[in-house]
């Protein structure tokens, strides 16, 4: 693909393309637009300076064409000279097609559009001197063919050569054009339209790579998602190494190579962030200076926008501030890192002191056979290596490499530093022969490190606490399920289930065939709503939600072995409970079994202890017999967390209280103690709000109730409740009967 | 602290869901402390034996070392956890500093040799101190002659985990001991302690227990441990059956794992919990056909922390929080959230959406696991990597008989090497991918013998096609003659690794290790090391010992084929415009007739008929096995005989 593009569209406007035929209800014109807009929002959301378009107007009615001498040019007009395509232009562009009244009149002829175009495309992509530069040059036509075309052989002939000597490849695409190969043909065609299409085609064919095609296989094309093509982007040039060149010269091996990305995560289009602008005034930009290239104003349908920036501020401990910290001047900040608490200072000339130095190398460590790597261990993304290009050499030498390791089913493990002063990694390589293409494939592999000690129970047996060893238990799959899930497995195989292009079976879903739903579920949602910025955001293209399900006619042959394996499998929907319950506690028991309860119970912890708050707060629920006790143990836990809330010291103590709010309020949700959960959060509310627990406050409700989530009790999370959510919502703002003090700093 | 929290959240939510994955499940923390019993039995050191690898430390050295090993381990993996060291049974005693007590309460032979917060380079020295420092050790380990009372101690613990941790996800309390009747004959010391556990229960600690046996006496559990430690709610039923179950740890033992590597090993697999991605995820078998399973970053890429910035005009440096504000950018003015519009780069201009519509874009349905079919794991090529798998693993909590299903569906996978086609949203709003679903057995250390890969299933992501990256166009290859191939065959063959197989654990991450080794240096105030160990760097020596006479003959071979290269480029340019492809020991041409891989059934009945099967390569014979579910083992004539046999047994 060349960096550059200039492509010209040449939309045909006349009287005939506001007419619908052929049984669809919208006009012609909307039919070929939805091509053109689908091609013009496809470069403009490539965000590219290099692709230049430009739109000519065809059977309209004004001539307004860049030639001292309009003669021939009759109904033509440039709507969009040949540059980068913008917002603004687009607007302009949609307007001027809706203001296009199209007259009844004729001419207008499309190959003098075409002329016009190469002159425009020649004027734009050549430099001062007149050489053509490198572009990739294209015309695109979009015609009904029901307009005057004259069809003088000579003229039409000089045009293709002019065209192919412009190096312009010609796209013609026509509303009910007859394609054959695409199986369309226009019953009961008008004379003049056969006569068109016939010259158009025969002036496509004899311009090079031209294309000529009907509009609605176009249109068709237009769901299924274009990828962005990428450039080989090379992670690693130099040498592949067995042995120590430097130390052991004589028996290291080293072949020259290149590594290139083989997958790379495509990313979808990130979003900015932007407020209306609260201001009219018109002194801004003078203001203020821009400091970020990236940040200009921005106009746009919702009005007048401006960026959002991040700003940072720094604090630090300390304890002669009544607030505990204070803040601090970036400047007078140094660079540093972390190690446990201890903030260990790095001064500027010791930068790097953690760095580990490394220089660029790719060497083999060792060879390991197949059946011993597990590919779930795969860290990330593949490359590809392969010889250099112009060394026989190395294009031998990695030749035998990679036929010797497919021979031994071997892989190579190899570490890799891609730059020098990057960090190393260790890769897989693994051999890939294709006849046009002999390559070592590599994985990045975990480190030590990156490992966790999980660690998990069998699947195959169960094991006792008791260290016994069962192969019959309810979570072992018996006889029959085994089997069921073997048929059904079997039944649902992809293998073969696809077609190739001549209809044989293949594999099925292929990584060729999937397509990133998000990121042309947006990039069509983006460009839509460019266009049409009234429309709501629909619904996913079917193409892209093709793989969200399993293919029915698999589903519908399986269906028996399916059954099946749901009946083995006896499976039960665990239900949500409903109501907190109160009775038929469980009993815990340490794995002893002993009756710990019994034990509590004959200690009678009769006042909860602000030291030990949550067990005994528990317990005593737990152990409570009447409604008093529940209520006198929630009572309870409401003073101690505002005395914990009284006596902190800034926020020493807030991490605490919450704690117990958040045991108060699942306890309450447990056994039902909704309104006095509620009742206490508002009189906590009503305190804070008039500073009655020692100072300001509204940081640990702000603390407890945002950002823990420890507000009201809502009747969705328990029915019994009088709080609707929208309520519990807005309890959470604390209306200050203070003056502000927190907007100072 | 805590707003430091708040801080690290705003700027969670602005970034996009799927760069949440760690960061967002770190917000839980861990807090550990370790509870080690001091007493004349746990100071005694090992017997002396000749055996090198005999141990030399005291279990309870034993103990500290490993306290401080994985105080140094979880600096550098999880810095923002909590640790702490408890000895009891010590003359001394010693609580928080006076000023953080409520005053009263005390903790007799209790002695708080780490207060629990996130380490600082204090406390290293002082763990290192004491096992150095042989004064301050005496001084410190110095057992009472009066018996810490359990009750106490873990009412000490459970002091501790309240003012230092209130709010931490994880708990728990590693109790080192060998003494497992701390109380004979005393109903009510026992009982008080029960009741403390109980406490600790309820408070969400968990009580993890390393016994220690000595070669006179085997650790009873029954006696007293088994009353003060519970099921861990965390887990779900499956998770703990078989986990409970704990294993002895061998004072002065002689197997050759000494006992602070058997300490080391385990506490690090049970002091933190195992924390789930996601839990309760649906997981649709087949239409109308779910269980639930829970999902656990097993993998998960370390790299050094971040540089900070450092407040240094104070007494002692410290760590500046950063606080990040909105603005306007024209106004200057603070912005709150809900004002924040978010808008696309479009044509030199911004497309808008509603918050309403941003969702609404990126809204694929609700989170769940949805097979598509299954495919023989063959079928995944090695090209086809993204990032770090997955482990799910059954849970009984969304449907009963979760576990049986996922087992069966394990089992079926594992033998047949096959794998699942999945479709994936991981949470709400998540981006859908596609997956495929691999089984794993279990692998142990081959050293300790604890597990290392557990038995379960992976989501190993799927390339889109839009994730594909194609190479440079490249002139046809130049391909390797016989006797070149057949010279690096053998230079293989002689470099295997140990085992055969690549052990992760044997590969430490050196540009880590070396950012950590510098700052702990720079921290402790100790010389900086000047030479980085990097294990990772390929054994050069060895390497030449082994290969070095087969690659001076690979050598030999390459130069006279690279003489007589320019000939075979020209073969190869020729061929390459048009006639057939080159030579080539191993065909592996894609929809190719003659290529046993594409046959269809009736070509390749066609083939065993007329006996040429022998006449394709062992390559092509192994991957036919592989691709049908034979076993691709063997001669030559073997996989003939079974091709043969598959092949007449379709009908």
């Amino acid at each position: 693909m060349s960096d550059k593009q200039a492509t010209i569209y040449i939309v045909d406007l006349g009287a005939t393309m506001k007419d619908c035929h052929n049984g669809r209800i919208e006009t012609d014109l909307d039919f070929a637009m939805r091509y053109v807009w689908d091609k013009i929002t496809t470069t403009m959301a490539a965000s590219r300076k290099t692709w230049q378009l430009g739109v000519i107007g065809l059977r309209t009615d004004d001539t307004n064409v860049p030639l001292d001498d309009d003669d021939g040019y009759e109904h033509i007009s440039v709507l969009k000279d040949l540059g980068p395509m913008e917002m603004s232009h687009l607007r302009s562009l949609q307007r001027s097609l809706d203001n296009e009244k199209i007259d009844k009149n004729e001419g207008g002829d499309a190959t003098s559009a075409i002329a016009l175009a190469v002159d425009m495309i020649n004027k734009g992509t050549t430099n001062a001197k007149g050489v053509p530069l490198k572009f990739e040059r294209k015309i695109i036509l979009v015609t009904d063919g029901r307009g005057d075309i004259d069809g003088d052989e000579a003229y039409l002939s000089g045009l293709s050569k002019q065209i192919n000597e412009a190096n312009i490849t010609l796209i013609v695409v026509g509303v009910d054009f007859d394609d054959p190969d695409y199986g369309y043909k226009e019953e009961d065609k008008d004379t003049k339209k056969a006569d068109n299409e016939a010259l158009l085609k025969s002036l496509a064919e004899e311009c090079y790579g031209s294309v000529f095609g009907t509009m609605a296989e176009a249109v068709e094309d237009l769901a299924v998602p274009r990828l962005k093509s990428t450039r080989p982007y090379s992670t690693f040039k130099g040498k592949l190494t067995l042995g120590n060149p430097e130390k052991y010269e004589l028996t290291a091996v080293s072949i020259d190579v290149e590594r290139y990305f083989r997958t790379k995560s495509a990313k979808p289009p990130s979003a900015s962030s932007y407020v209306t602008r609260s201001d009219t005034g018109a002194s801004v930009q003078s203001s203020n200076t821009v400091e970020d290239t990236d940040m200009h104003d921005i106009t746009a349908a919702g009005g007048d926008l401006s960026s959002v920036k991040t700003s940072y501020a720094y604090k630090v401990k300390d304890e002669t501030s009544t607030l505990g910290w204070k803040h601090v001047d970036r400047d007078d900040l140094e660079k540093g890192y972390e190690y446990g608490s201890t903030a260990v200072h790095i001064a500027a000339s010791d930068e790097n002191v953690t760095k580990l130095e490394t220089f660029q190398s790719f060497s083999i460590i060792g060879f390991i056979p197949w059946e011993k790597y597990e590919r779930y261990l795969n860290m990330g993304e593949s490359c590809v290596t392969i010889a250099q290009q112009t060394n026989d050499r190395a294009q031998l030498a990695l030749s035998s490499l990679i036929h010797a390791l497919f021979e031994t089913e071997s892989y190579a493990v190899a570490r890799i530093v891609a730059k020098d002063g990057k960090d190393p990694i260790i890769v897989l390589l693994a051999p890939s022969i294709e006849p046009h293409l002999e390559c070592l494939i590599d994985v990045p592999l975990p480190f030590a490190e990156d490992i966790r000690p999980y660690r998990f129970p069998p699947l195959d047996r169960v094991i006792t606490t008791t260290g016994a060893v069962l192969d019959k238990h309810r979570n072992l799959p018996t006889h029959d399920l085994k089997e069921a899930m073997g048929k059904y497995v079997d039944a649902m195989d992809l293998s073969n289930l696809g077609r190739n292009d001549d209809d044989e079976r293949t594999e099925y879903m292929t990584i060729e065939e999937t397509y990133s739903p998000l990121i042309h579920r947006m990039d069509q949602t983006i460009r839509r709503r460019a266009i049409t910025s009234d429309e709501t955001v629909g619904p996913p293209a079917d193409i892209l939600l093709k793989w969200a399900q399993p293919p029915e006619e698999l589903v519908a042959a399986s269906s028996s072995q399916l059954e099946a394996l749901v009946e083995a499998a006896d499976v039960k929907r665990v239900l949500p409970k409903t109501k907190g319950k109160r009775k038929g506690r469980d009993t815990i028991t340490p794995l002893s079994g002993l009756d710990i309860e019994s034990l509590l119970n004959s200690q009678k912890r009769l006042k909860i202890s602000a030291e030990n708050a949550i067990p005994e707060f528990k317990q005593m629920l737990q152990n409570s017999e009447t409604e008093e006790t529940i209520e006198y143990a929630a009572d309870q836990m409401g003073v101690i967390i505002r005395g914990l809330v009284s006596k902190s010291t800034g926020n020493t103590e807030y991490d605490r209280a919450i704690e117990n709010m958040k045991v108060m309020r699942d306890q309450s949700i447990k056994y039902d103690l909704v309104e006095k959960y509620n009742d206490f959060l508002r009189d906590l509310k009503s305190k804070i709000a008039k500073e009655e627990l020692n100072g300001d406050r509204r940081e640990f409700w702000f603390q407890a109730v945002k950002q823990n989530r420890l507000g009201l009790i809502d009747d969705e999370t328990i029915p019994t409740s009088t709080v609707s959510p929208q309520e519990a919502r807005e309890f959470f703002s604390i209306k200050s009967e203070l003056p502000d003090r927190s907007k100072a700093a | 602290m805590a707003e430091n929290e708040s801080w690290r959240r705003d700027s969670e939510e602005d970034e996009d869901d799927d760069e949440r994955d760690e960061s967002y499940y770190g917000s839980q923390k861990n807090a550990v402390i370790f509870a080690i019993e001091v007493s004349p039995s746990m100071l005694a050191s090992p017997p002396p034996s000749d055996d090198k690898k005999a141990d030399t430390d005291s279990p309870a050295i034993a103990a500290l070392k490993c306290a401080y090993q994985l105080m140094q381990q979880r600096i550098i993996s999880n810095p923002k956890d909590m640790m702490g060291v408890l000895l009891f049974g010590t003359e001394k005693s010693k609580f928080q500093d006076e000023a953080n007590t409520s005053g009263v309460i005390s903790y007799p032979h209790c002695y708080l040799l780490n207060d629990l917060d996130v380490p600082s380079a204090e406390d290293v020295k002082a763990l290192r101190n004491l096992l150095e420092d042989d004064n301050n050790s005496e001084e410190v380990l110095q057992p009472s002659e009066e018996k810490a009372t359990m009750a106490n101690m873990l009412f000490c613990a459970n002091q501790i985990f309240t003012t230092r941790a209130p709010n931490f996800g994880s708990r728990k309390l590693l109790i080192i001991t060998d003494n497992d009747d701390p109380h004979p004959n005393d109903k009510d010391a026992s009982q008080s302690a029960a009741v403390r556990a109980k406490d600790l229960y309820d408070l969400g600690v968990i009580i993890e227990l390393f016994p220690i046996s000595r070669p006179d006496h085997e650790f009873d559990l029954i006696k007293f441990y088994d009353d003060i430690r519970y099921r861990d709610p965390e887990q779900t039923d499956i998770d703990a059956l078989g986990m409970t179950g704990h294993q002895d740890h061998k004072a002065g033992g002689k197997d050759g794992i000494s006992l602070l590597n058997s300490l080391l090993s385990d506490i690090n697999a049970k002091q933190v919990a195992k924390r789930a991605l996601f839990s309760n995820m649906p997981f649709e078998i087949g239409p109308g056909f779910k269980i639930s399973v829970k999902g656990y970053n097993i993998l998960q890429k370390q790299a050094p922390a971040r540089s900070t910035y450092i407040y240094v005009d104070g007494e002692q440096a410290q760590i500046a929080v950063g606080e990040t504000t909105k603005q306007d950018e024209n106004t200057q003015k603070t912005v709150e959230k809900v004002e924040i519009k978010k808008a696309y780069k479009f044509g030199n201009e911004q497309v808008l959406f509603t918050p309403e519509e941003q969702k609404q874009m990126k809204d694929f349905g609700p989170p769940g696991i949805r097979i598509l079919g299954f495919k023989p794991q063959s079928m995944l090529p090695n090209w086809a990597s993204m990032k770090k798998a997955t482990f799910i693993f059954p849970s009984e909590d969304g449907y009963v008989g979760s576990t049986r299903v996922f087992s069966a569906l394990w089992q079926k996978l594992l033998k047949d090497k096959k794998m699942g086609i999945a479709w994936f949203i991981a949470r709400s709003n998540a981006t859908p991918v596609l997956v495929a679903i691999l089984p794993s057995s279990e692998k142990m250390d081959s050293n300790t013998n604890q597990q290392v890969i557990p038995q379960g299933l992976w989501l190993y992501q799927l390339p889109f096609v839009d994730d594909l990256r194609q190479p440079p166009e490249i002139l046809k290859p130049l391909v390797s003659p016989d006797n070149l191939i057949d010279a690096m065959r053998k230079i293989v063959q002689q470099l295997q690794l140990p085992k055969a197989e690549y052990d992760p654990s044997k590969y430490p991450n050196p540009a880590l290790q070396w950012h950590y080794k510098i700052l702990q240096a720079m921290a402790l105030e100790e010389e900086i090391p000047s030479i980085p160990e990097d294990k990772t760097i390929p054994k050069y020596r060895q390497i030449d010992k082994r290969a070095g006479e087969y690659a001076l003959l690979w050598m030999g071979a390459l130069e006279l084929a690279s003489r007589s290269g320019p000939t075979r480029k020209r073969e190869a340019m020729d061929e390459n415009s048009g006639s057939a492809a080159p030579k080539k020991r191993i065909k592996v041409e894609p929809k190719d007739e003659t290529s046993l891989f594409d046959m269809s059934l009736k070509t390749l009945r066609g083939v065993v008929e007329g006996e040429t099967l022998s006449k394709h390569t062992v390559a092509e014979l192994k991957a036919l096995c592989t691709a049908k579910g034979l076993a691709s083992t063997g001669k030559k004539a073997d996989l003939v005989d079974r091709i043969e046999q598959w092949v007449e047994g379709q009908d």
